[in-house]
């Protein structure tokens, strides 16, 4: 135990001086004194390699939106496609740093993927092969992965349940563009749409207690 | 019989704390007991997955909703960790198996560290209680419970209640409207470090001080001290357009007669004038007096939860989609929920242990980290730690309170988490 005589306190700690007054401390009982919490260690900055990261990125996208309008001027050619590749490398790293089931980040970084392909895809004025085969087929391989995890994996079916119904309603977007005609190969679109509609299907009307369960928790207003 | 399979959901105070937590905004409090031997961590952590199962409340995940956040059962294995040295650290459940509060062991100290939305320190306090009984006899020791450990009780439907709901009635509500509060500014320490400062004094000399000569509860004597010592410390006060205001969080349990495990308390406040240039100690705790006694009326308290209860039961919020809620807390907690409270003080009682528990605890501490200066008491055996903790490096308010207990006559014994050479670190 030690003691200030300026400020009147006694000291239960290993501190010299006092916190106060910053007087010396005397010490006055011959027991010894103990640091009671964990030490702090000197640690550099870490949010500054993240901040560089997205600063390196934006300024990347910046140049060459530039160097592209001086040499061709309106409209931009291959900028958007470097632009739209910076701004997906950012947008995987927060999906990746963000700590996550990790079936939510696969449906997370599977849409993000499939935006990047059609923006590429309008960059370049050719986007037919983005909504015609690579839309449908990554929705549908994920639709199909998650039923596989819940089938193999009953105990946490609960966990994978939001990504299901996430990618199953946008498993109904290829049908939708069939509809209003914006593809040229629509059969990978309508296997989509119907895959999807039924697995959305099979959510809603399985005579399942714990999936009405799992809506009432979910949707819970 | 309890349940395997439940789900929650959030009680009204915890429903905005998902939405606003972060590194800098934890919302976690900090409750720790020491005890006379060195912790076994393998022990404990027995200990805490014997005891979790019991409290259903608090062996939850947070999920997310289309429109709520809401609380699913959590049957995964608890792992405890050593203690960091940040007190309240924000932590991601993710990282904690989906755990929304921590256990951490050093040395003789068990460490509870709680996320504000799970439940308050009445709730976690049984928490930990239970979990150092059952420590204890898992090390061999031969304890009765007396009664005063939860886990050995029976489960009651009535724990897993949210009593703010309970207590809504729709003809009590009335408009809550709150004007900005004065605000402590200054240097932060880095790496969202909070400075504790642990003022131990006996509890009999306290409620004497407070009780004969100033004739007022501690929290009010306490309330009015740290408000005094902010007008004499700082050189903004005085003149600014927003006036002081302390923050008390009151246990509800004792008014509406519940036993629940989540949630249960709201702030009463102690408002002083900026305007006013001549403050005394004893005019400050008159008025403390006089606020506190006006605001803990049953029926003011029922009033204020059926406020708070009918904006979550307005249509357009419950509609709204949970992301949109998301951005809607953000934002209204910064223009509004930190805007409106200047500090707070939070005063837990006196922990009562069986006696066989008593002898082998011999400290405890509770600490609220909050922005500004956050100040907690908790009592235990004869005395009281009166805790300060802040995250800003100026001393001067925290000085005058114990300048002030010392002048008063109190015996005081300091503990702090600060280290000589931690200036040049933090």
């Amino acid at each position: 135990m030690k003691y200030c005589k300026s400020c009147k306190v006694n000291y239960d700690t290993t501190l010299e001086h006092c916190m106060l007054c910053n007087c010396e401390l005397e010490e006055i009982e011959n027991t010894e004194a103990t640091y009671k919490f964990s030490e702090i260690k000197k640690r550099s900055n870490s949010r500054f390699f993240y901040r560089f990261f997205f600063f390196i990125n934006i300024i990347s996208a910046l140049i060459s939106i530039y160097l592209d309008y001086s040499a061709n001027g309106f409209p931009l050619t291959w900028s958007w496609v470097v632009a739209i590749n910076n701004l997906y490398v950012m947008v995987m790293f927060i999906i990746l740093a963000i700590p996550t089931m990790w079936t939510s980040k696969l449906t997370k970084v599977l849409i993000t993927t499939v935006m990047l392909v059609l923006l590429i895809g309008l960059a370049i004025r050719d986007y037919y092969w983005a909504i015609d085969y690579v839309l449908p087929i990554v929705v549908a391989t994920n639709i199909l992965l998650i039923t596989i995890l819940i089938i193999t994996n009953k105990k946490k079916w609960y966990d994978y349940f939001a990504s299901l119904i996430i990618i199953t309603v946008i498993g109904l977007i290829p049908g939708l563009l069939n509809l209003i005609h914006l593809t040229h190969e629509p059969l990978p679109s309508f296997i989509c749409f119907v895959y999807a509609l039924i697995t959305l299907m099979g959510i809603i009307f399985l005579p399942s207690k714990s999936s009405r369960e799992e809506f009432k928790r979910r949707f819970h207003v | 019989m309890k349940k395997k399979k439940y789900w929650y959901k959030l009680d009204n105070a915890g429903k905005i704390f998902p939405a606003v937590s972060k590194d800098d905004r934890s919302n976690v409090f900090r409750l720790s007991f020491y005890l006379d031997e060195t912790i076994d961590p393998v022990v404990l952590e027995e200990a805490v997955n014997k005891v979790l199962p019991r409290f259903e409340t608090l062996a939850v995940q947070l999920k997310n909703g289309l429109f709520w956040n809401y609380f699913s059962s959590n049957h995964r294995h608890f792992v405890v960790d050593k203690e960091p040295a940040e007190l309240c650290k924000y932590f991601k459940p993710m990282n904690n198996h989906g755990f929304l509060f921590k256990v951490y062991y050093l040395n003789n100290k068990v460490t509870l560290e709680t996320f504000h939305a799970l439940t308050d320190g009445a709730g976690a306090l049984h928490f930990l209680k239970s979990i150092i009984y059952h420590y204890f006899k898992l090390r061999g020791f031969k304890i009765d419970h007396e009664g005063s450990i939860l886990s050995e009780k029976p489960y009651s439907k009535k724990e897993s209640e949210d009593n703010f709901v309970t207590n809504y009635d729709k003809n009590k509500r009335r408009n809550l409207q709150e004007e900005k509060a004065y605000h402590l500014e200054g240097e932060h320490f880095s790496h969202h470090w909070v400075l504790l400062l642990k003022a131990k004094v006996d509890t009999k000399a306290l409620i004497n001080l407070a009780k004969t000569k100033y004739h007022a509860t501690i929290t009010q004597f306490i309330t009015a001290l740290l408000a005094y010592s902010i007008y004499k410390e700082t050189n903004d006060f005085i003149g600014n357009k927003k006036p002081l205001k302390i923050f008390v969080p009151v246990n509800l349990r004792p008014y509406f007669d519940s036993v629940t495990l989540r949630n249960f308390s709201l702030y009463i406040k102690g408002t002083y004038d900026s305007k006013k240039t001549d403050w005394t100690f004893d005019e400050m705790l008159a008025l403390t007096k006089e606020q506190f006694v006006d605001q803990l009326d049953k029926d003011k308290l029922q009033s204020r939860i059926s406020s708070l209860v009918g904006y979550e039961k307005n249509i357009f919020i419950r509609i709204l989609p949970l992301f949109l809620k998301t951005i809607a807390f953000k934002i209204g907690y910064s223009v509004l929920g930190e805007s409106i409270s200047s500090c707070s003080i939070s005063n837990l009682g006196i922990v009562t242990l069986p006696i066989e528990c008593d002898h082998k605890i011999l400290d405890v501490d509770f600490v609220n980290a909050g922005y500004g200066l956050a100040m907690t008491l908790i009592s235990l055996h004869s005395f009281t730690n009166i805790t300060l903790s802040t995250p800003l490096k100026d001393l001067s308010i925290i000085n005058h309170v114990i300048s002030f207990l010392v002048d008063e006559g109190l015996e005081i014994t300091l503990d702090t988490n600060y280290k000589e050479g931690y200036d040049e670190i933090l």
